[in-house]
């Protein structure tokens, strides 16, 4: 075939021509797609556009029993005789944790207040809960929590350095590099910073968590005190309030929670300030049910109800836990 | 059809530039660039659709150069705070509880709050000096951006009321270990926000404050208002000691704040005899469905047995004359009778049952005010009387 002459200026471009031409755009066309397609990330996590996996947190419950309950509601005054009383109605600590096993205890220190304003979790309820899994024979007791407000002043007005110190428990600070990413597939909660450092070795986590009254989500208790591991600008998520804190319920799950409702922070929440703004109430509730835990504790403890606290319905819906705590196996105590 | 002729003569003197060919690496760079272009909208697009909170993730490790700038928290960015440490036993009294806030200027801030620039620029440490009392550490200051950091999910009540600015200070009790005394001291845009945040917080059971245009004493410390102030003096304690030092700066704080009461008058017309304090209320507008009763403070009183809501608004004497015509009407129109009372101390009334229910209402000069939703028009009417002929003080 002869080979077609090549154009000249102002002849315009021959079919050959043309047809390269093409090809070439056509070409870049779709290395461009390719490379974009390439590039791509579905989740954009972070600025920098770097690619990054968060962990996941391994499960720390135990498995369930069939003969002993997984709710127990205890009633008394004394930090110490009922919440052993709540934790013996379960079947005692020793189900729950083993002979060298390393426990993570999470209170509630979010605020530098005194333990008398209930704004965090009583020093009485963590050294009662601390003794018994010394006294089930962990090798370590971890206390740690992520205060936003600066961690020494919190621990230390809120009374539980003092037990920590007495009980020769290891207090973690948060610091730079105790956070790592955490990833999950929750409803707002994808990858976040997390205080990771105390879960690097724990076996158990135990969450003790106070009962009281919070001005954006109607309530703290054991589900929102998974919160204070958060770490970044977390304050953001107060916008999804309920949905963050139905997604703890997926990012944690612990080997016991306790409730202590024996004083009640009922009013001006999560803060308080005033004695008038705490009721006794007198009663701990522990377990292995999250949703069960709160939903008792809203309905009984902060005398609510509790069709208004939509994160419990949104984790009962999700199949976190169960908020109908009638139907799980439960046993009442008094002390 | 064009004559060649014709398009060819210009040419004689002047070469003209006839551009016909494009070299083939300026096609390729045209195109990569529209590509580009086509490929970032697209990006950006996709992107924009995604809510990931985690996009504006703090980095502690980018932060630690700026650490001596950050006001308020810095707990979890200290420089002394490098490694998770086992926290040995240390002086419960003399801990640094807050010795890692440093207080910073922060330019620009004052725009944001006009009404108190003076005083957020100053940032002003809040020195109290009381025998048997120590600082534990250095004030922390806290804007509407950070208050979070300090009360966390509280903040929002306060933000809803103007919040402008906390400064806070912890200090020791001597002589008795662990027992301390915090002080917030909580700056509002105006006396009349921050009183609405005092009475939305008020202890329905406190005892009032001498010292105090509104404040109470609870049974762990001592909450008021002093001009765009809300303080609260908190005890660790109830420890005798500790309380008596946290009733000593709560008047040291009061002495010292500046009065402003501001778009307060209508409150200190509410007589004292009678009030429930709790029950006090500010309503900033449409007070009793009406658009022209704004600014008004309201209280329930224990009138010979008879619970009567009251209410006071201070505005131009053509303001309160509309605003009592209008009420006036608006009562006729929608609720049962209403009859004009005999003037009282140079003020006109009228009374109106509605649903069951009694107002009776007051006009004199530029104050509006009266009794509304009694169940006793007797006793509201006695109540109002009493009132304008200064007989309830």
């Amino acid at each position: 075939m002869k080979p077609e002459p090549k154009s000249q200026p102002g002849e315009g471009i021959n079919r050959r021509e043309f047809l390269l031409r093409a090809g070439a755009t056509g070409a870049l066309i779709a290395g461009a797609a390719a490379g974009g397609y390439a590039l791509w990330q579905p989740k954009h996590f972070v600025p920098g556009f770097e690619v990054e996996k968060g962990l996941q947190l391994p499960s720390f419950a135990i498995e369930p029993s069939k003969i002993l309950p997984s709710l127990a509601i205890a009633r008394g005054s004394d930090h110490n005789k009922t919440i052993r009383a709540a934790i013996g109605a379960l079947g005692g600590m020793g189900r729950f944790v083993r002979k060298g096993d390393v426990v993570v205890l999470k209170p509630n220190v979010a605020f530098d207040r005194p333990p008398a304003l209930a704004a965090t979790t009583h020093p009485e309820a963590l050294r009662a809960v601390a003794k018994l899994v010394l006294e089930a024979g962990a090798a370590k007791v971890l206390v740690a929590d992520n205060p936003i407000n600066s961690p020494a002043g919190c621990f230390l007005k809120s009374g539980l350095q003092q037990v920590a110190d007495e009980l020769n428990l290891d207090l973690l600070y948060p610091a730079a590099n105790s956070f790592a990413p955490i990833e999950i597939e929750g409803e707002v909660l994808k990858l976040w910073t997390f205080f990771h450092e105390p879960f690097k070795r724990a076996t158990k986590v135990i969450g003790v968590a106070p009962c009281k009254d919070h001005n954006l989500c109607h309530a703290s208790m054991t589900m929102k005190n998974w919160y204070g591991l958060l770490g970044g600008r977390r304050n953001q998520l107060h916008q999804h309030i309920h949905s963050i804190v139905s997604d703890f319920a997926l990012m944690m799950k612990p080997t016991l929670v306790v409730l202590d409702g024996i004083n009640v922070l009922m009013k001006n929440g999560p803060t308080g300030g005033r004695l008038s703004d705490v009721k006794p109430m007198g009663t701990v509730v522990a377990g292995t049910d999250m949703v069960a835990v709160d939903a008792y504790g809203y309905t009984y403890l902060l005398e609510r109800d509790l069709s208004e606290l939509t994160y419990v319905h949104k984790a009962h819906d999700r199949g976190l836990g169960n908020k109908n705590w009638q139907e799980t196996h439960f046993k009442e105590v008094q002390t | 059809m064009a004559n060649p002729a014709v398009s060819k003569a210009p040419t004689r003197n002047r070469n003209q530039f006839v551009r016909t060919r494009v070299s083939f690496a300026e096609s390729v760079a045209a195109v990569v660039c529209v590509l580009l272009m086509a490929a970032i909208g697209v990006a950006i697009f996709i992107k924009g659709k995604y809510f990931d909170p985690a996009r504006f993730m703090l980095k502690n490790e980018a932060l630690k150069s700026t650490v001596a700038d950050i006001e308020g928290k810095s707990g979890t960015i200290r420089g002394d705070a490098a490694q998770p440490r086992r926290v040995v036993k240390t002086d419960a009294v003399t801990a640094p509880v807050a010795a890692e806030t440093q207080p910073a200027a922060e330019e620009g801030y004052e725009s944001t709050a006009p009404a108190v620039a003076k005083s957020v620029k100053e940032r002003e440490p809040l020195e109290i000096k009381v025998d048997g009392l120590r600082p534990m550490g250095d004030t922390e200051f806290y804007n509407a951006d950070n208050l979070y950091e300090k009360i966390d999910g509280r903040a929002p009540a306060y933000l809803n009321f103007n919040f402008q600015q906390l400064r806070c200070r912890s200090f020791a009790v001597a002589g008795a270990t662990g027992s301390f005394v915090d002080v917030y001291e909580y700056r509002f845009d105006t006396p009349v926000n921050a009183f609405g945040m005092f009475a939305l917080e008020r202890d329905p059971n406190g005892k009032l404050l001498a010292f105090a245009p509104d404040g109470y004493a609870g049974e762990q410390g001592f909450f008021f208002r002093q001009g765009a102030c809300y303080v609260q003096v908190i005890a660790s304690d109830q420890n005798a000691k500790t309380i008596a030092l946290t009733g000593v700066i709560a008047e040291n704080r009061a002495k010292n704040l500046p009065a402003d009461d501001t778009g307060l008058e209508a409150r200190r017309r509410l007589p004292a005899t009678g009030l429930d304090p709790a029950s006090v209320q500010f309503v900033a507008g449409n007070a009793l469905g009406q658009e022209s009763l704004k600014n008004v403070f309201q209280g329930r009183y224990d009138f010979d047995g008879a619970k009567l809501p009251f209410f006071v608004m201070v505005a131009t004497p053509a303001e309160a004359a509309a605003a009592w015509t209008s009420l006036r009407e608006f009562s006729g129109k929608f609720g049962g009778k209403v009859t004009a009372l005999p003037d009282v101390n140079g003020a006109r009334l009228f009374q109106a049952e509605g649903f069951g229910t009694w107002k009776i209402i007051y006009q004199r000069g530029g104050e509006i005010g009266g009794v509304f939703d009694a169940d006793d028009a007797g006793k509201a009417r006695q109540f109002v009387e009493q009132y304008l002929q200064r007989k309830v003080p």
